[in-house]
Formats: structure tokens, C-alpha cells, sequence
């Protein structure tokens, strides 16, 4: 229970729930017209990758030095 | 006839007016603005990417990565709390998100809730960087690596903090009166620059933590 | 497409007409109006290229000995220096863009002013401010290494390779804003029924420039940056003892700096392009290819800049691509060029002084294109890189080609913007001492570099002991060089002697046919009272003018030199 394993704990609750939260944000704004809501979508929808990154390397799935 | 001096306009009213235009794709009002600020968050796009291109271009150069200094190879850095980190940022992202819509709503009170978040998230993850530049254990001008990490990550503490101050002058402005339910570029403008910044640190992180 | 409906009484983007600014430091010296700013932009460009070129000339000087006839080799290594950076950053780019873009393209598409005109007058400032950072180096030293300041012996010049990094640094805030200002402009602003495709091809021109400037500067701006940061806080990008690499600043420094030298041409593409069919009375030929062809100009500009390092150490397999992709960009320059012969063909041809202008543009610009298809050759380039014939080959292209595009513009423009015409005898005499010094000057270059002489180096003993008439071809470069002077000084004196004593112009003495020719000269400060609807392209000389409801009544066929008042306005706004 080291402090590594505590952030990798934060970090996959977090991920989680972040993640979910911008996926179902951006599924609710899909229909959305104009440029400012295009791009919205677009870097809502790299937030959520970056969670799913976030998430797989809190399971050390990624990310993991030799 | 231009209908030019005819009516005034006051404040917002009277710049919205200068700006907005019919837009020919999409036939609803647009805000010239919002074109030109764009083309600014892909300028600054552009500055970002350079740097990354030195970054990946040294490390695909060098003979070994970590590089070594004075006989020893450099350690990686510290995966799991960058992750956490990452998070916090993220999340801000999120919750700057649902700001805005309350905003639209035109529902000030949860606006504000989720601007302060935003802003407290923020600060939290520029608390987060500070703790890792002082843990990492490497200096900005022995080797590569750390010139690339600490160039790169220092470009983007930079522009959250910017941000930063930015989400506060919006917090004060929209309190303030300068917005209305239909009026509120700057909100659209700050939005949009902290996705941005969010999405920067996806690279980043993956470029330094993961790759 | 905008809808063409003019009685709408909602407020949009053309119809704001603001009151005019008052005193004179809102009116000539933080002015939001895009004809003062550039106005400001081009006394200020010309201002840094008389000290530019007097450095030039300091060099010139000291070629016509082969031992160095002037100074040391510290010496002239800052000369050359400066004067490259000052005139690609402080001259041309301000000029091309700054002064012509600012000026004409939002008269052109039929709009009161660009779409950002803080940003506009910031972007001008930024310009002063560059040039003493810029010229406080030399304070220090000044740079030694060529406008390219390579490391590592850039880093050598210690303080002022920090300037200098500095300097271009700011400047690139300025082309960036500018950039992003007339990409807005053109996409957001045009007059009612100006399509794309009925847009004048100085405006196609404005707009492939201003995407290069907003996208390609930031790069230069991290090249400098990472520089600056190497030489004030030792960051290790570039010193292979820490893991960096010299060639990655080549590649940062020339992935900007490629497509800033198409910055430079386009305008002045765009300038030939206003220009022949005017003096022509013929429609311009091939109006589509020689849009598209500045676009993918833009393009493929993003793609070549390793030709700048075939010699660099870069790996082999990269020479032959990049080698192909520049004989590939010749391509659509030389569609424009064979496009504006055709339009010349069978004109009335009017041999005004920015005819003239147009036409020496022709042959030099073309000249200077081809020996840069040589250069694309890599075998070529191998033996020639480091020679004068490059330094040949650039100013036939930047002096043969942007600064001959600019010199059209300006007796072009200057009825428009002043109300005079210039006097026509200065400036054609002012074309043949430019012509005949720019081709003295720079076409020996050619045969030395072939035999080898080296360019950059104060001294050339060696290579005049091997090739003796060597000193001769440099003397007589020098003394075709002073032609070149006199003619910038002509034009000075020209465009301010006119400003009083010109002969007056009229709405529009060329009976040219894009927008800014149906207004008045000069315009007033909101350019058009009404915002005309526009619904055909404006070349075809034979149909009428394709404009509604602009400000003046106007002819149908406007005739070459017939004076045109404007049409009395009611007073009041």
C-alpha cells in the first residue's frame, strides 16, 4: 500500500469516472452544429482518450518501464 | 442602404453586432471571433508539435533512453502519479464543460459551482507538476531528456496557468454582467482554450510517461 | 455565398460604419485603419531596407578585392548577417504582407477593414520594436553565422545570438497575428456574391500567403526559442555532447523558412497577376489554375525544406524524396507563368511603369525559378551549396521576384491610396536602374559559383589565383549594385515628392476592374459607404464592370487613362 499504489488508485476511479462523464457528454452533444461545438466534440473526445490512457496505465497495462 | 448608425448598441451588444456574421455551412449566426480564435488555438497547436518534434527526434537519436550521465542511465519517470495527475486535469476539462452548458441553461448559480471546480482542479494540477518537477531528479540542462521534459511540460504549466487566470477574469466578468443567455463569446473562447490545454497534456503525458 | 438581400436592418460585420478617429495620435499613430497601418508598414520597411542594403553594399564593397578591401572577417561575417535577417524579417515580410496586404485586401474584397484591427495595429508595432532588439545585437557583436545563425557557431556570438534569436522571435508574433487577421478577413468578410471563384486573384494570393504566415511561423518562432534557450540557460537541443543534434535546428529553422520564401512570392504573384491584364486590356488566362496553384503552393511549401541540407549529413534515402517534391513545387509556379505569358498575348499592351515592373518580373523571376530547378537536383546542389550561384539564384527570386512584384505594386496602389499618381518618368527610369543593376549584380554570380567561388568568406585570394578574372566579375557586381541603390532612392524620393506635386488621379486612371477602382482616391477611412454586391469575376474587359450598388456611378468599360472623379456624396454618415 505504497503511495504509488494509492495514485494508481486515484487514477483509475478517476479515469473512470471522468471518462464515462465526457463519453456520455459527448454522445449528448453529437448533434451540436457550429464550429465551436465540432471542436468541442473533437477535444472532448481526445479527454476521454486520454482517460482510457490514464486508466490502462494505472493498471499497468501501459506504461510499464523494464 | 447600410442601415449603419441607425441603432446604438451598447457593451456586448455593440461588439457581438461588429462580429457576427450568417454563416454560409452552417446558416446560423456566427461569431468572427470564434473563427479567428481557433486559428489562434492551432497556432499554438503548431508551437506545441515542434517541440515535440525536437523531443521525439532526440530520443529517437539517441543511443540509449533513458540517456546516461556520468556513467549512470537516468531514471524514467514516475508513471502512476503523472496518471493521477492527469486525471485531475482531465476532470477539470469535464467539469469546465458542464460550466458552460449550465451557463446556456442560464443557470449562474451551478455556472459558477463549476467554474470555481474548474479552477480549484486546475490549481491543483499546476500543485501536481510543481511536486513532480521538484521529485524527478533530473535538471533542465544535463542531458536531453531533461531539457525536452522540462521545456515541454514547462510550456504547458504555463498555458494552464494562463488559463488559469483566464477562467478567474471570466468568473468576475460573467458575475459582473458582461455576458447574457445569448451574448457570451468569451465563455465559448475560454472553454475552448482549456479543452485545448487538456488535450495537449494527452500527448504530453503519453510522450513522456507511457512512450 | 452570402444572401444578396441589402435592406436587412440586422447588424452584421459589413454594415458597422464606426466614427472616425480623432487626434492626430488615433488618426497616423495608433490607428485601427488598415490603409495607415499599412502605410506605416511600408515607410518602416523601407526605412530597415535602406539599412539593410547599405550592409549589403559594405559587403559589395569589400568583394572587390580578393584580399578584403574594407574590413575583417568579423566584420563582414556581421554584415552579411544583418542584412540577410533584417531584409527576409524586417523588409520583405512587412512589406509583402505588412504594407500590400494590409493595404489593398480589404479594399479588394469590398470590406471597411480587416476582421481584427486591434490585433492589426498591435501586429504593426510589434514590427519597430523587433528592429531594435534586432539592431541593439549588433551593440554586442552582432550575429556572425549568416541570417541562418546555425548552431553550434551561432552559439559563439554569445548576447547576440540571444537578440537576434529575440528578435526574430517577436517578429514571428507579428506575421503569426497578421496571418490569423487575413485568414479571418478573407474567409468572413467579403462583399455579398464574392464567391471564391469571383474573387481577384490578389485576394487568392493575400490568403495562401496569410496560411503559410499563421501556420509555418510558430515553427520558426520554437526554432529561435530553442535556440535562445540554449544559448542563455544551456538547454542541450543542439550540443552533441548532451545528446543533441546540430541538424535538428536545420530542420526546425528550414521547415519555416522554406515556406517563408513562398511567403515572399505570393503577394508578389498576386501583384502580376492584378497587374497584366490591366496593362493588357485582356482578361487574366487560366483564373482557376493560378488560384489552385498558389494554394498548392501552400501546400507543397510545407514539404521540400530539406533541399536546404543535401549536404547536411541528413540520411541519404531523404535526399531523393525531398528532391522530387521540389522539381514538384516548379509546377504550379510555372502553370502561373506560362498562365500570365497567355494573358499578354495578343493585349493592348500600356508600358506603364508598374507594367514594366510586371514584365521584368517575368523574365528575372522566371530566370531565378529555373536555377533553382538546378538546384533541386541533388548532384547539383551537392557541388553548389555554399557557392555564389545560390546566392544568385535567391536575390533573382527575392529581389528579381518579391521585391520586382512589390516595385509594381507600389505605382499601381499609390493612385488609390494617395489620390496622385507618381511621376511616371522617375519611376520608369527608376524600373531600368533596377533592372539593369539587379541583373548586373547577380547574374555573374552564376558562372563564379560554378567555378567555385564560396560565399559568406570576406576573402577570396585562393580562388581569384585559380580564376583571375574572378576580381573583375566582383567589381563590376559592385558597381551594378549602386544602380540598385539608386533606384529604392528614386522611389523614395518619388513616393514623396508625388504625395505633393503628382499629377491627380481620379477614382481610376488604370480602368482596372477589382473593387478598390470604384471608390474614391484616396478612400475614405470606412473605404465604402455602401458594401457593393458583386456578381462576376473582374477580368473580363470585354463585359461590364459585375458590381451593384457601389458609391459612385460607374463606367460599364472603364477606359486605361481616362480620369474619373468620384460621384458627389451626401454630407453626413
Amino acid at each position: 500500500m505504497d503511495a504509488a499504489f494509492i495514485e494508481r488508485g486515484i487514477a483509475l476511479v478517476g479515469a473512470i469516472a471522468v471518462g464515462v462523464t465526457a463519453t456520455v457528454q459527448l454522445k449528448n452533444d453529437w448533434t451540436a452544429r457550429g464550429l465551436d461545438a465540432d471542436l468541442t466534440k473533437v477535444l472532448l473526445g481526445l479527454m476521454a482518450l486520454g482517460c482510457v490512457i490514464a486508466l490502462l496505465a494505472a493498471v499497468n497495462l501501459l506504461g510499464v518501464r523494464s | 442602404m447600410a442601415a449603419a448608425a441607425a441603432r446604438h448598441l451598447s457593451g456586448t451588444e455593440a461588439v457581438a453586432a461588429r462580429y457576427r456574421d450568417v454563416d454560409p455551412v452552417y446558416g446560423e449566426t456566427r461569431d468572427i471571433r470564434l473563427l479567428g480564435f481557433v486559428f489562434f488555438l492551432l497556432s499554438d497547436c503548431i508551437l506545441f508539435s515542434s517541440f515535440i518534434f525536437a523531443y521525439v527526434y532526440l530520443r529517437i537519436s539517441a543511443p540509449a533512453w533513458p540517456p546516461f550521465l556520468n556513467g549512470h542511465q537516468l531514471p524514467w519517470f514516475d508513471t502512476s502519479f503523472a496518471a493521477m495527475n492527469s486525471i485531475v486535469l482531465f476532470g477539470s476539462g469535464v467539469t469546465m464543460h458542464f460550466a458552460l452548458e449550465n451557463w446556456k441553461h442560464l443557470n449562474k448559480a451551478k455556472f459558477n459551482g463549476w467554474l470555481i471546480a474548474t479552477i480549484l482542479l486546475g490549481i491543483g494540477f499546476l500543485g501536481g507538476q510543481a511536486h513532480e518537477w521538484s521529485v524527478v531528479g533530473i535538471s533542465w540542462t544535463a542531458t536531453t531528456m531533461g531539457a525536452a521534459f522540462f521545456t515541454l511540460t514547462g510550456m504547458h504549466g504555463f498555458h494552464v496557468f494562463v488559463g488559469v487566470c483566464y477562467l478567474t477574469v471570466l468568473g468576475l466578468q460573467a458575475n459582473g454582467g458582461t455576458y447574457t443567455g445569448s451574448k457570451y463569446f468569451g465563455l465559448t473562447a475560454g472553454t475552448l482554450y482549456w479543452h485545448f490545454v487538456d488535450v495537449i497534456w494527452v500527448f504530453l503525458f503519453f510522450l513522456f510517461y507511457i512512450w | 455565398m452570402h444572401t444578396t438581400s441589402t435592406t436587412h436592418d440586422t447588424h452584421d460585420a459589413h454594415d458597422h460604419i464606426h466614427p472616425p478617429p480623432e487626434g492626430f495620435v488615433r488618426k497616423y499613430v495608433f490607428s485601427l485603419d488598415h490603409k495607415v497601418i499599412g502605410f506605416q508598414y511600408f515607410f518602416t520597411g523601407l526605412l530597415i531596407m535602406f539599412i539593410a542594403g547599405s550592409f549589403a553594399e559594405l559587403v559589395r564593397l569589400q568583394l572587390t578585392d580578393p584580399n578584403g578591401a574594407i574590413m575583417s572577417h568579423t566584420a563582414y561575417n556581421e554584415m552579411f548577417s544583418m542584412h540577410g535577417t533584417a531584409m527576409v524579417w524586417l523588409v520583405l515580410i512587412p512589406l509583402v504582407t505588412g504594407a500590400l496586404g494590409n493595404f489593398v485586401m480589404p479594399l479588394q474584397i469590398g470590406a471597411r477593414d480587416v476582421a481584427f484591427p486591434w490585433l492589426n495595429m498591435a501586429s504593426f508595432w510589434i514590427l519597430p520594436v523587433a528592429a531594435l532588439i534586432l539592431f541593439s545585437s549588433m551593440l554586442f557583436g552582432g550575429p556572425h553565422a549568416g541570417w541562418t545563425e546555425y548552431p553550434p557557431i551561432s552559439l559563439a556570438d554569445g548576447t547576440a545570438n540571444a537578440l537576434w534569436a529575440l528578435a526574430i522571435f517577436t517578429i514571428g508574433i507579428s506575421s503569426t497575428m497578421t496571418g490569423l487577421n487575413f485568414m479571418v478577413t478573407i474567409m468572413k468578410m467579403r462583399a455579398p456574391g464574392m464567391t471564391w471563384t469571383r474573387m481577384p486573384l490578389f485576394i487568392w494570393a493575400t490568403f495562401a500567403t496569410a496560411l503559410m504566415n499563421m501556420v509555418a511561423t510558430v515553427a520558426l518562432s520554437v526554432a529561435v526559442g530553442a535556440l535562445f534557450l540554449e544559448q542563455v540557460f544551456n538547454v542541450p537541443f543542439f550540443d552533441p555532447s548532451r545528446g543533441g543534434a546540430v541538424v535538428l535546428y536545420q530542420h526546425m529553422f528550414w521547415f519555416y523558412s522554406h515556406p517563408a520564401v513562398y511567403i515572399f512570392i505570393i503577394p508578389a504573384f498576386g501583384v502580376v497577376s492584378e497587374v497584366l491584364p490591366t496593362f493588357a486590356r485582356k482578361p487574366i488566362f487560366g483564373y482557376k489554375m493560378i488560384a489552385f496553384s498558389s494554394m498548392a503552393i501552400s501546400i507543397l511549401a510545407f514539404t521540400v525544406w530539406m533541399h536546404h541540407m543535401f549536404p547536411s549529413g541528413i540520411a541519404p534515402w531523404l535526399q531523393l524524396p525531398f528532391m522530387i517534391l521540389t522539381y514538384a513545387i516548379g509546377i504550379p509556379t510555372g502553370i502561373k507563368i506560362f498562365s500570365w505569358m497567355a494573358t499578354i498575348w495578343g493585349g493592348r499592351i500600356h508600358f506603364t511603369s508598374a507594367m514594366l515592373y510586371a514584365l521584368g518580373f517575368l523574365i528575372t523571376f522566371t530566370f531565378g525559378g529555373l536555377t533553382g530547378v538546378f538546384l533541386a537536383s541533388v548532384p547539383v546542389d551537392l557541388h553548389m551549396h555554399g557557392t555564389t550561384f545560390v546566392v544568385g539564384h535567391f536575390h533573382y527570386v527575392v529581389a528579381g521576384g518579391a521585391v520586382m512584384g512589390f516595385l509594381a505594386a507600389v505605382p499601381y496602389w499609390y493612385p488609390k491610396a494617395t489620390g496622385r499618381m507618381l511621376n511616371e518618368g522617375l519611376a520608369q527610369l527608376g524600373f531600368w536602374l533596377f533592372f539593369l543593376g539587379l541583373n548586373g549584380t547577380f547574374l555573374p554570380m552564376h558562372w563564379l559559383g560554378l567555378e567555385g567561388m564560396p560565399r559568406r568568406t570576406a576573402t577570396y585570394a585562393g580562388f581569384a589565383k585559380a580564376f583571375p578574372d574572378a576580381v573583375f566579375w566582383n567589381q563590376f557586381e559592385t558597381a551594378f549594385s549602386f544602380l540598385m541603390v539608386a533606384a529604392i532612392g528614386l522611389l523614395a524620393f518619388n513616393v514623396i515628392w508625388s504625395l505633393r506635386h503628382g499629377k491627380l488621379a481620379g477614382i481610376n486612371p488604370w480602368g482596372a476592374r477589382t473593387l478598390e477602382w470604384t471608390i474614391s482616391s484616396p478612400p475614405p477611412y470606412y473605404n465604402y459607404k455602401k458594401i457593393p454586391q458583386v456578381y462576376g469575376r473582374p477580368y473580363d474587359f470585354d463585359q461590364p464592370l459585375p458590381y451593384r450598388n457601389t458609391d459612385n456611378e460607374l463606367d460599364e468599360f472603364p477606359e486605361f487613362g481616362r480620369v474619373l472623379m468620384p460621384t458627389p456624396q451626401p454630407v453626413g454618415a
